[in-house]
């Protein structure tokens, strides 16, 4: 090995254009706590959310639609209810901008006040369902043997049902309105959240960090309040807001069969219904309220998207 | 292992290769021009921290690269083609048949639906043009060396039917089987126990001798690469800093990287205990912006103004031997060598726990945990694994204990009993005062979702003590006695480093005062460098604050560093238990003989010297235990007495107990 050592001195390398003279090691390895570097972290709060390029499409076509309806009254528009016999069955023009009825109503303006209703099932649902789901599911999967076995017997019977039709099946019980469609829609869709909270809270469960929290002896309480909840609320959200498309679908559908919100008092279900006899004569009564429909629902597909790409990076191609 | 330069042709000619891995935050610039040559049955070594690019690299060789990765440049010539140069198309035709590939991780790389044949076969007679019968011939004589017992039949089993040490044969019987040029094995021992990673570095070894296959093995485990490789590569930030013959570069590192990393290790008798091991101070740098001059520069002690402008190229220090620093010998060129300036800790003893009587904190009564399973059928008596069985230990205070033994030994059921996660099937648990614990895996004992400072407060706010002030000032002092700064307690978890979060995590441990701190596997998911910087912290808090720890690990080397006694565990029993010191030098107990055998050592001639007696055979199902000696099965000292007959523990020196017919 001494030859090795012999070339290895006769290998230093060009060191006479930075400094001439001997080596001398600089200060020593600096500190390093000035050195911290943050580890690459993938952001998750509302800010990336709304950066996101999928939720930005979704509420570039939800906000204008809100704001509209909210403005509703003080537009230049012929109210919801008001009929027009010199104007029946006109297309769309500038003062009807989605044109008239068989009675003379504003499609426009009645279209608005439907968003109004359908938006306010929609969250409704989304919410009331995103509560008890939280509850029973956590409640489920948290402490399990007979509470669980208890839930999980009723939620699978409720989910053996589409639940359209258990909708349809509820509100011919309770009646029909807005409240009573709220109710139906979110005895429909808890189910599904119940099983997706109480699978997200098995697979909590046996995280290290509820064994530590364990080893101090914290409450069952702290533990679901502090560790177990607060990390299920991202995956649910994403619930939430397809719950939410899919129950104004619901409640659009609902409406058009004649079960949900009872005209005169206009919802985008009934008024497709209404038009839907004229759909030759004039095409515009079902139609534009379906567009709208239907670009509120992917708009909120599209929320859900854009949650789920913020809070799961992996779920982006 | 005398390293004799091959005689025989040039298997694998790197030149000048780089990878980039194209992220929406940037370009993370992996691989910075690597340039190697690998002989004929030649076994090289690629060692380096995670993130240093060594995966990247032998990942691109066969362009396996995952989607935002790419070959920007270089050439791969094996046998005289590029194989950077190839299309996809060519490059099938290459991989699995010339070159084969071994990974991590055997639960993943096999199809679990598919059955072994199915997976084995069809390549085999692709590539070497066979017809069904023959290749199956083929795959059942390759499993047959591989050591799988009975492999005409086993050849039909799935791979979930197997164990994990059988599936990385069945892999390397895979790898092997179409006769490649090359076999790359990416981490191939990680996953297993040491016992079971010695038969596969044992088979490895024969098979390319006997086959002439040049190996590219990626690993982090020196010791590993010191009974293993041949030649060795040490990357750093997509270099290779350092390349050599193993026994040169182990003895001689001119690479201050190499030489600090030699030196974060704790060698089995070497090391005295109370020496400090080194610490590699700093981070290693970010990727995406490579820094000017030398990558290691900010954490090397020997670091001179050249480093900041210029990067070093590799100059040759020996026969194949070369390094890139300025340094002509490394750290051995700077007149004080790493300073070890212990960090300045805040020491709040109240009271000096010296004066304090040495009793035990922590006893353990013939304590055993049965995990009972559920039948269907009420008369079907349930399977019951025995996963501990009739377990007594103490710990005094001050002292720490280690509990070494291979997976499913029971050592981690343990822990959980102490701290009252488990219920106990039979036994005692005496602690005076409480016990704590700090978890193997640093990314997911956190809450993602708390900050650092709820973290650590969280044992104090729920067991109700003090004010929010007070809680407040104990947060700050726990942090600094880490040896972490303040700042960071306003962080997320997923903000901090795998040893930050590792240090958070023992300052939680300490909130309430314990006087024992479990401490399960708190070092081997850290890279090298930062393992040192935990063992150092654990040694000086049970120094300051006279904590009794409990360290278990499967990494003896560790194990023996940090322990003052140490228990050996085998299938729920203690099977050796004394001083750590006396048993490691002295094993009375064949399986305690087996598991040091098990584990290579840092230097490269003693490994060579060294007879290894690999212990054969797996784990016997804890679903069934043999009515004898549990180790029988394994044992090379077996006779009839330890089939029939289970040995008890028995003491028959000072301080020296162990469960075997035959010691001393």
């Amino acid at each position: 090995m001494a030859g090795s050592l012999s070339l290895g001195r006769s290998a230093p390398v060009t060191l006479r254009r930075a400094n001439e003279g001997p080596m001398r090691p600089t200060s020593p390895a600096p500190p390093p706590a000035t050195q911290v570097r943050k580890p690459p972290v993938h952001r998750t709060g509302w800010r990336a959310i709304l950066a996101n390029r999928k939720t930005q499409i979704a509420l570039m076509i939800l906000v204008p639609i809100l704001v509209l309806a909210a403005l509703l009254p003080w537009l230049p528009l012929q109210a919801p209810l008001q009929t027009n016999l010199r104007a029946m069955m006109k297309p769309p023009s500038l003062t009807f901008p989605f044109g008239t009825d068989r009675m003379g109503r504003d499609v426009l303006s009645r279209t608005l006040e439907g968003v109004k209703v359908s938006l306010f099932v929609g969250f409704s649902v989304a919410f009331i369902s995103l509560v008890f789901g939280v509850v029973l599911g956590t409640v489920s999967g948290f402490f399990g043997k007979w509470v669980d076995r208890a839930i999980m017997t009723v939620v699978d019977i409720f989910l053996a049902f589409p639940s359209l039709l258990l909708a349809i099946g509820l509100v011919s019980i309770v009646g029909t309105g807005l409240i009573p469609v709220i109710m139906a829609i979110s005895l429909a869709d808890i189910p599904r959240f119940v099983r997706l909270q109480r699978s997200l809270v098995l697979s909590l469960r046996t995280r290290a960090y509820i064994d530590a929290a364990r080893t101090v002896k914290a409450p069952q309480w702290w533990l679901l309040t502090r560790h177990v909840v607060p990390n299920t609320i991202a995956p649910l959200l994403v619930a939430a807001s397809i719950a939410a498309a899919n129950a104004i679908l619901v409640e659009a559908s609902l409406s058009f069969l004649g079960l949900g919100i009872m005209p005169p008092e206009p919802s985008l279900g009934n008024l497709i219904r209404d038009g839907q006899t004229y759909l030759e004569q004039a095409w515009w009564i079902s139609t534009l309220p379906g567009v709208v429909i239907l670009a509120i629902a992917i708009s909120l597909h599209f929320l859900s998207d854009g949650i789920r790409e913020v809070l799961d990076p992996r779920s982006r191609k | 292992m005398t390293y004799a330069k091959p005689i025989a042709d040039t298997v694998l000619d790197v030149r000048d290769l780089h990878t980039q891995f194209f992220t929406e935050t940037g370009v993370v610039k992996a691989v910075n021009g690597v340039s190697f040559t690998l002989g004929r049955g030649e076994r090289m070594a690629i060692v380096g921290e995670s993130g240093s690019g060594k995966s990247a690299m032998a990942m691109s060789l066969i362009s396996l690269l995952a989607h935002p990765g790419k070959l920007v440049s270089g050439e791969v010539w094996l046998d005289g083609q590029d194989l950077a140069a190839m299309s996809e198309k060519e490059l099938n035709g290459i991989r699995g048949s010339r070159v084969g590939t071994i990974f991590q991780d055997p639960m993943s790389s096999l199809d679990p639906v598919m059955k072994v044949s199915d997976q084995m076969v069809p390549p085999i007679e692709r590539h070497l043009k066979l017809g069904a019968k023959a290749a199956r011939d083929l795959a059942i004589g390759w499993l047959d060396k591989v050591g799988i017992p009975d492999a005409a039949r086993r050849i039909d089993a799935y791979p979930f039917e197997m164990s994990g040490g059988m599936r990385q044969r069945v892999m390397i019987a895979m790898a092997l089987s179409c006769n490649p040029r090359l076999v790359i094995a990416d981490e191939p021992t990680t996953a297993l126990d040491v016992t079971i990673q010695a038969q596969i570095v044992e088979l490895l070894r024969r098979l390319t001798a006997e086959t002439g296959t040049a190996m590219l093995f990626i690993t982090h485990d020196l010791g590993l690469v010191s009974r293993f490789a041949q030649k060795v590569a040490v990357m750093y930030a997509g270099r290779i800093v350092e390349i050599g013959p193993t026994a040169t570069v182990f003895r001689r590192p001119k690479h201050p990287y190499t030489q600090s990393l030699l030196r974060t290790i704790p060698r089995a008798g070497e090391t005295e205990k109370r020496e400090r091991l080194l610490q590699i101070p700093g981070f290693p740098p970010d990727m995406k912006v490579p820094p000017q001059g030398c990558a290691f520069r900010e954490r090397c002690p020997g670091a001179h103004d050249l480093c900041a402008v210029e990067t070093p190229q590799q100059t040759v220090r020996g026969p194949d031997h070369n390094a890139a620093c300025f340094l002509p010998n490394g750290l051995d060129d700077v007149a004080e060598p790493a300073a070890e300036a212990p960090a300045e800790r805040p020491v709040p003893v109240t009271t000096d726990w010296r004066a304090l009587p040495r009793q035990d904190v922590l006893e353990i009564n013939n304590l055993s945990k049965h995990f009972v399973g559920e039948t269907l059928l009420p008369w079907v008596k349930p399977p019951t694994v025995r996963a501990v069985n009739g377990v007594s230990l103490r710990v005094r205070r001050g002292e720490t204990l280690g509990i070494v033994g291979e997976s499913g030994c029971g050592k981690s059921t343990i822990a959980r009993m102490l701290l009252g996660l488990d219920e106990p099937t039979g036994g005692e648990i005496f602690i005076q005062g409480t016990g704590q614990m700090v978890f193997q895996d640093p990314y997911s004992s956190f809450n993602p979702k708390m900050k650092v400072f709820d973290i650590i407060a969280e044992p104090l706010v729920v067991q109700r003590v003090g004010t929010k002030d007070e809680r407040a000032r104990r947060v700050r002092a726990l942090i600094e006695q880490v040896g972490l700064e303040q700042s960071y307690l306003d962080r997320f978890p997923n903000q901090l480093s795998g040893g930050q979060r590792q240090r958070v995590a023992v300052a939680r441990a300490l909130a309430l005062n314990p006087s024992v701190v479990v401490a399960d596997e708190p070092t081997s998911a850290l890279d090298v460098s930062v393992r040192a910087q935990i063992i150092n912290l654990l040694c000086d808090l049970k120094a300051d604050l006279g904590v009794s720890f409990v360290f278990i690990s499967h990494d003896l080397s560790t194990v023996r560093y940090v322990s003052d006694w140490i228990a050996v565990m085998y299938l729920g029993e203690v099977v050796e238990y004394g001083p750590a010191e006396e048993v490691f030098a002295d094993p009375a107990h064949p399986y305690t003989r087996a598991l040091l055998d098990a584990v290579p050592v840092l230097d490269p001639e003693a490994e060579a010297e060294r007879e290894i007696r690999v212990i054969s055979g797996e784990l016997p199902s804890p679903l069934n235990l043999p009515k004898g000696c549990a180790f029988a099965s394994r044992c090379p000292k077996v006779t009839d007495l330890c089939r029939q007959e289970k040995p008890v523990l028995v003491q028959r020196r000072e301080r020296r107990t162990e469960a075997c017919h035959h010691a001393g």
